[in-house]
């Protein structure tokens, strides 16, 4: 009993991760249409702001808090220079945002070197219930990625800014006609998917110590996972990263890992080729 | 692939005079085309007189370097005709690479097979099959594949191939399969240096005339519709789908062909070969010298490979920062890539099949 609970808890705990890294690529991918290579590189940006802030000696969370509003701010800058010129084209959008991932994550790497750089958890420790000690941080991970995405759903669903929003996904055409602009509601969809790519990558350095290949890790994950909720919606791409992370964190206890992690794939693939519209489809929130 | 060859042989069939109404750019009126001063053929041909001298002018640890880079550009036309000229943007071509790399490793390893004459058209079969494979079940099927379904679906190959060569033990895991021995014909061996350059330069040069006749034939031609306008060519009565599976099949043995090689040539091959990092490497070689020129990619991969040996000693860590700032640059500006700075967008394009005759050609001259 006691070990099936931790195993339930590890599973939850990743797929917990998977989905904060999927939320800020979900977002992008289905609001804008846009598939962000550099999305990996932007968690990996989270994730360096923090190591920066412990490392000048400032507390783990203040570098948490502020990791999301520099990456976002980063975001913001990148959109109006770079991403905006590739909306027409989405090949081309992948090709331009993966080589503006490649410069980051190598700048990154010759900034940090080759180095696995750790940064201790805000909150250590282990919660005790009876004989099961799980991990304090990896449950506060799953209370905050709770949390985010109950806030980005309101956020979307509630505001008039998540209405203005939809009504550019829906038919920009007729949101500019209403007095929407639409640029700067790009701008700020995509610097809100790269604060929350930072925000995750913040909150996971604990656990995977920070290296210049961390994005890479949860890129192809995150892609598979859009696609397998189905883009166009905020909760499709939820459900996807729900599934491919429970799934990519459960098989390894029934089968080897190598199996499991390419049958992961393979599962994935074969279900959007039947179903392309993913999961959950249609638009809006 | 019944439906593939019917396909094919509409392709032939297809009067000349397509060639006129569906492309109004593919061929330039007669008075310009020969008057003007045609720059591909003089770009090809310095290329491969440069190709043809480099190993006397080499030192040989060059020569071998050398002989890389000529593998590479091999791999990079493959790509260079799934994305060039289908449109088919192929984020995982180094499966077919790597995987003919490592089934002809396997051949060596376990059962001593090391001539030429079974490993290349061995590598070529397992690159036709993996591709025929991948590009079937991505492509083909009842309703036509977007294209983000088919780059992401080719990425997530090529990386759980990666993944899965990684933590196989009899593929070697991390490590690889080490000490391949040298390619063999009868009972001579081919080691590194001038004679193996000058064996992949001229399979280079076949391969590439292939593709050449592939892409300025009828076939090329709907080809290029296919690329600029999927539902047109389709209205024409064009099996889209069909098209996009046979040249992805293509581009899936030449890659196969070139993996073999690089296979023999460095003597070992390991996961890289099939995943992301190749993958991506490619379609940098090919945007960056040009896609949809023949010619493009081989410069590219020349271009790209040249600069990065030569900046490794003082400026290895700097270099990917100064890659992908490039890249990005190219992508903003020059979306057609270096060789378009002397290849006019007319040349590019080109014409395709017989030239259509005279008549044709006036009465096109004053509609």
């Amino acid at each position: 009993m006691a070990s099936t609970f931790a195993a339930v808890f590890e599973i939850v705990s990743f797929g917990a991760i998977i989905v904060l890294v999927v939320l800020g690529l979900g977002i992008i991918a289905s609001m804008m249409g846009i598939f962000n290579f550099a999305q990996g590189e932007f968690v990996l940006l989270g994730a360096y702001v923090t190591y920066l802030a412990y490392a000048h000696g400032a507390p783990v969370w203040a570098g948490m808090v502020a990791a999301p509003f520099v990456v976002g701010a980063i975001g913001f800058v990148l959109e109006a220079l770079i991403i905006r010129r590739f909306y027409a084209a989405p090949i081309v959008a992948m090709l331009g945002t993966y080589a503006l991932g490649l410069i980051i994550r190598e700048s990154v790497r010759g900034l940090i070197g080759g180095f696995y750089l750790t940064v201790p958890e805000p909150i250590g420790g282990s919660i005790d219930l009876g004989s099961v000690h799980i991990s304090a941080w990896r449950f506060t991970i799953i209370v905050i990625t709770l949390l985010v995405m109950g806030g980005c759903y309101l956020l979307l669903a509630r505001t008039s800014f998540g209405l203005r929003v939809r009504a550019t996904l829906e038919n920009p055409a007729l949101a500019r006609a209403s007095g929407i602009s639409t640029p700067l509601i790009y701008g700020a969809t995509f610097a809100f998917g790269a604060a929350l790519a930072g925000l995750a990558g913040a909150l996971i350095v604990p656990v995977f110590s920070l290296f210049a290949d961390l994005g890479i890790r949860f890129l192809i994950q995150g892609f598979v996972a859009v696609m397998v909720g189905g883009v166009g919606s905020f909760i499709g791409p939820v459900a996807g990263a729900g599934v491919i992370g429970t799934l990519s964190a459960a098989l390894p206890w029934v089968m080897s890992p190598v199996v499991a992690d390419v049958l992961v794939f393979v599962l994935a693939i074969a279900f959007i080729k039947f179903r392309p519209q993913g999961l959950i489809a249609g638009k809006g929130v | 692939m019944g439906g593939a060859s019917e396909a094919v042989a509409r392709v032939g069939e297809e009067p000349d005079v397509v060639t006129g109404e569906g492309l109004p750019a593919a061929h330039a009126p007669a008075g310009q085309a020969s008057a003007g001063w045609k720059v591909l053929p003089i770009v090809e041909g310095l290329v491969l007189l440069i190709a043809l001298v480099l190993p006397w002018v080499l030192q040989d640890y060059l020569t071998v370097f050398a002989t890389r880079v000529v593998i590479l550009a091999l791999f990079a036309l493959s790509f260079d005709l799934v994305w060039g000229y289908a449109g088919i943007m192929s984020f995982g071509q180094a499966l077919f690479f790597g995987a003919a790399g490592y089934g002809v490793a396997l051949l060596a390893r376990d059962l001593n097979v090391t001539s030429i004459l079974l490993i290349l058209p061995a590598g070529t079969l397992i690159g036709l099959t993996a591709s025929l494979l991948l590009g079937g079940f991505l492509l083909l099927g009842r309703y036509p594949s977007s294209v983000i379904f088919v780059s992401l679906g080719t990425l997530t190959g090529s990386y759980a191939a990666d993944r899965l060569a990684r933590g196989w033990y009899y593929l070697g895991g991390q490590n690889g399969i080490p000490s391949i021995p040298p390619l063999t014909l009868g009972s001579y061996e081919f080691e590194e240096g001038p004679v193996y350059y000058y064996m992949v330069l001229g399979i280079l040069v076949v391969v590439y005339l292939l593709c050449r006749f592939l892409v300025r034939s009828q076939f090329g031609l709907a080809l290029a519709g296919l690329r600029e306008n999927e539902q047109r060519i389709a209205f024409f009565g064009y099996k889209a789908q069909h098209l996009k599976a046979i040249i992805f099949a293509v581009g899936g043995t030449i890659a196969g062909l070139a993996g073999s090689l690089y296979a023999f040539h460095e003597g070992f091959v390991w996961p890289n070969m099939l995943g992301v990092v190749f993958s991506t490497q490619v379609v940098l070689y090919v945007l960056f010298g040009g896609s949809g020129t023949l010619i493009g990619a081989v410069i590219g991969t020349v271009i790209i490979e040249g600069v990065s040996f030569w900046l490794s000693d003082n400026y290895r860590d700097i270099w990917p920062i100064i890659l992908g700032v490039l890249l990005l640059l190219v992508i903003m500006f020059r979306p057609l890539g270096l060789v378009s700075l002397v290849l006019g967008e007319r040349e590019r394009v080109g014409s395709f099949g017989k030239a259509p005759n005279k008549a044709k050609e006036s009465g096109h001259a004053a509609p």
